[in-house]
């Protein structure tokens, strides 16, 4: 087996060392912390020439990024969950100045109550914040996908920042065989960053991000980033082919699988889609068309690449690891709108929501999901949102309980 | 695939045990994976780490719910079902537990299905190290062992993975000597790869609305911390020589679990239900007035909470 056994988190570190990024500010945060040691640690023995900076806050850290990036420097850094929310102002800043930074997050669920265990609500917060977002599913693919994060973030027809997520322990703490990219075939894939309109030159003073009142430039302006985001769907394209040509490894903006014959589709993301894979073939192996549909990037929402895979299937079930309360799970909202306009659609939309707070997503939940899915599809009506939350578990949790209250369950 | 799961205590090493096997699997040529599934981080709290081993690439993540291989670094977590030692065991799975009892003494007190493999590795350890503690590189290499790898591939994982913790070179050296004692004393027994059984179809609940007081993550009932006995963790019990002791407080400042307390001549009493045996105590006491004993398994002293 070729490559190096390490976590999703050093893979992480590897993506931003082997982009030669020039600038670092850090906040540590479990479990992210281990990205930035690695940085950290390699910054001060020389092996990388970036500037690492600690900061106070992630606040100040997201600052700092947007700042450098905005001067033209190449900058990294990564947070995880309620970090992620602190700097939720200054993401959309550092969009609207359109500075290409790459920040990793790693999912972590986020308070009240506190865990430190994954799910989504933490990356689905910034989905509008006019980052680009591409979601891993192995070690690999986090380090794959930051270099091409910032060969799709400079490009000049998107200007971007973007936010490459990984699930925290599923990978940030999960070793598995990583090839490492030889740096001299990074060099050529990721061009220096030269973007026009940043940079910092006592000689050409500018000033980015100006105050615009009245409506109509501020209606220009957002619009044109919109634009931008989704002319990153041919960049993507334009990228993993030539990251493909490069090193032997291709990723779209979704994956399918074994979707050819399916008459039932599983939509996940992340790391968990693994698992999702293992049940599809568990439940292709009893002789049912069952397939996955891996959604890689969700900004920008790649509406089409949806539509091609869930068209005319007899029912799509959705599992989101995310709950927005009083609504259901995100991907399941955005997942029907793609759908609605389209003549061949499913005949049964159904919403799940799993994994909240880490929590396993069992063989026989997935089994769950098969089972009340193909139904739906019979009936030809959706269901959900229906938590992913068993009969054994509740009893757990009603222990749990009377532990809490003081009572004797 | 091979699936290995390890049970150990924060401290132990379980997690760098099941780097050192997943290291070896991979230099093997094997597609390995490793992860840790650990909590708040607390020294001697139930830690589990899991480790695969395949020939191609796996798609399994996070739990494993049906081992082949269970390795068992602290015998007091059998019984904790926090720990889940117990889950997923069969006749048919390999289970070496660290412990001077023989697999007949665990099949007499009826505890462990499976087949069952022992080794006091926590006394080598003390022979050979002259102190209790991380015990990584012995348990790592027993599950090697105990899956069929070579001794090289586990030995150069052991440079790699205890390197990684910056350990001296010196150090190394001296766990891979004892490791391999270790791999020469277990005695074997099968790992096979099973067949997962096809698992029916979850039963969902549907939880209703609750008031408050039960539907938000609360805690009103008062010390109730003192209902979880973590005496059950321990390895070693600190002890006092009172002749010894100056009264200086410091066990009573540095016990990370409170559960020293002071009579009024200035010397410390240990509450046993609860102290966890993490020997911070020992360590910080200037007079060595604290001192290590292991508790005895399986004897009157030792009880599994
Ligand atoms: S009494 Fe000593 S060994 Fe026990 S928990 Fe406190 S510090 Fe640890
Ligand atoms: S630290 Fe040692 S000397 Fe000081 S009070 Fe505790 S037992 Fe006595």
């Amino acid at each position: 087996m070729a490559g190096e056994m390490m976590t999703g988190n050093l893979a992480a570190a590897w993506g931003a060392r082997l982009a030669g990024v020039d600038y670092i500010p850090a906040f540590p945060i479990t479990p992210q912390t281990e990205i930035v040691e690695a940085l950290a640690t390699w910054c001060e023995s020389g092996a990388m020439a970036a500037r690492f900076v600690t900061m106070d806050s992630e606040h100040s850290m997201m600052t700092a990024a947007g700042a450098a990036a905005a001067t033209g420097a190449r900058v990294f850094t990564a947070t995880s969950s309620q970090g992620l929310l602190y700097a939720m102002e200054v993401l959309y800043s550092i969009s609207g100045w359109r500075a290409p930074l790459v920040l990793v997050n790693v999912s972590r669920a986020l308070a009240a109550p506190i865990t430190l265990e994954p799910d989504h609500n933490d990356v689905l917060a910034a989905r509008d914040s006019g980052f680009l977002q591409i979601h891993a599913e192995t070690c690999q693919e986090v380090l794959d996908s930051i270099l091409m994060a910032y060969r799709i973030a400079e490009d000049a027809r998107v200007m971007l920042p973007v936010i490459v997520n990984l699930d925290g322990f599923y990978l940030s703490f999960t070793r598995e065989p990583v090839i490492l990219p030889a740096p001299e075939q990074v060099a050529q894939f990721l061009p220096p960053f030269r973007p026009a309109h940043l940079g910092f030159k006592a000689s050409a003073p500018h000033a980015l991000g100006v105050a615009v009142l009245g409506g109509t430039p501020y209606s220009y302006f957002r619009h044109q980033m919109h634009l931008a985001a989704m002319n990153a769907l041919d960049v993507h394209s334009e990228t993993a082919a030539a990251f493909e040509r490069l090193f032997g490894r291709r990723y779209d903006v979704v994956e399918g699988y074994r979707l050819d014959d399916a008459e039932d589709v599983l939509v996940m993301t992340n790391a968990f889609a693994s698992r999702g894979k293992v049940a599809v073939d568990a439940a292709r192996a009893e002789g049912r068309r069952v397939g996955l549909l891996r959604l890689r990037m969700i900004r920008p929402w790649p509406a089409d690449a949806i539509r091609d895979a869930l068209r005319s299937r007899r029912a799509v079930a959705v599992l989101d690891q995310n709950l927005a309360p009083g609504q259901g799970g995100i991907l399941f909202q955005e997942i029907a709108a793609s759908l609605y306009g389209e003549p061949l659609r499913p005949r049964a939309l159904c919403s799940f929501i799993g994994g909240l707070g880490g929590k396993n997503l069992s063989e026989g939940e997935f089994r769950a999901i098969f089972d009340q899915t193909a139904e739906a599809g019979v009936r030809g009506k959706g269901i959900g949102p229906i938590l992913l939350y068993t009969e054994a578990e509740h009893r757990e949790m009603t222990q749990l309980q009377a532990l809490a209250g003081g009572l004797n369950s | 695939m091979i699936a290995v799961r390890f049970h150990g205590r924060g401290g132990q090493g379980a997690k760098t045990a099941s780097r050192i096997l997943g290291t070896a699997a991979f230099l093997e040529g094997f597609v390995a994976q490793d992860s840790p599934i650990y909590g708040a981080e607390r020294r001697g709290a139930p830690v589990a780490a899991y480790t695969r081993i395949a020939r191609e690439p796996i798609r399994e993540r996070g739990l494993i719910v049906h081992p082949d291989l269970v390795v068992v670094a602290d015998a007091s977590l059998i019984p904790d079902p926090a720990a889940r030692v117990l889950e997923g065991i069969d006749e048919r799975t390999a289970v070496f537990v660290n412990s001077p009892l023989t697999p007949e003494q665990f099949h007499a007190q009826g505890s462990l299905p499976g087949r069952l493999t022992t080794l006091d590795l926590t006394d080598i350890a003390l022979q050979q190290f002259g102190k209790g503690g991380a015990i990584s590189a012995l348990l790592g290499v027993v599950a090697g062992r105990l899956v069929g790898l070579r001794q090289d591939s586990l030995r150069e994982a052991i440079v790699r993975e205890l390197a990684d913790l910056s350990l001296a070179a010196s150090v190394i050296e001296r766990n891979q000597a004892v490791a391999f004692n270790c791999y020469d004393a277990v005695r074997p027994v099968l790992v096979e790869a099973v067949a997962p059984q096809p698992i029916p179809p979850a039963q969902l609940q549907r939880p209703t609305y609750e008031p408050p007081t039960r539907g938000t993550a609360r805690i009103s009932a008062a010390a109730n911390s003192v209902l979880r006995e973590t005496g059950g963790w321990r390895t070693f019990r600190p002890v006092l020589v009172p002749d010894k002791c100056n009264g200086c407080w410091l066990c009573f400042v540095y016990c990370p679990d409170g559960v020293i307390s002071m009579t009024k001549d200035d010397k410390p009493v240990i509450d046993y239900d609860h102290c966890k045996g993490c020997q911070i105590c020992v360590h910080e006491c200037p007079t060595d007035a604290l001192v290590a004993e292991r508790e005895k398994e399986g004897g009157v002293a030792w009880r599994a909470k």
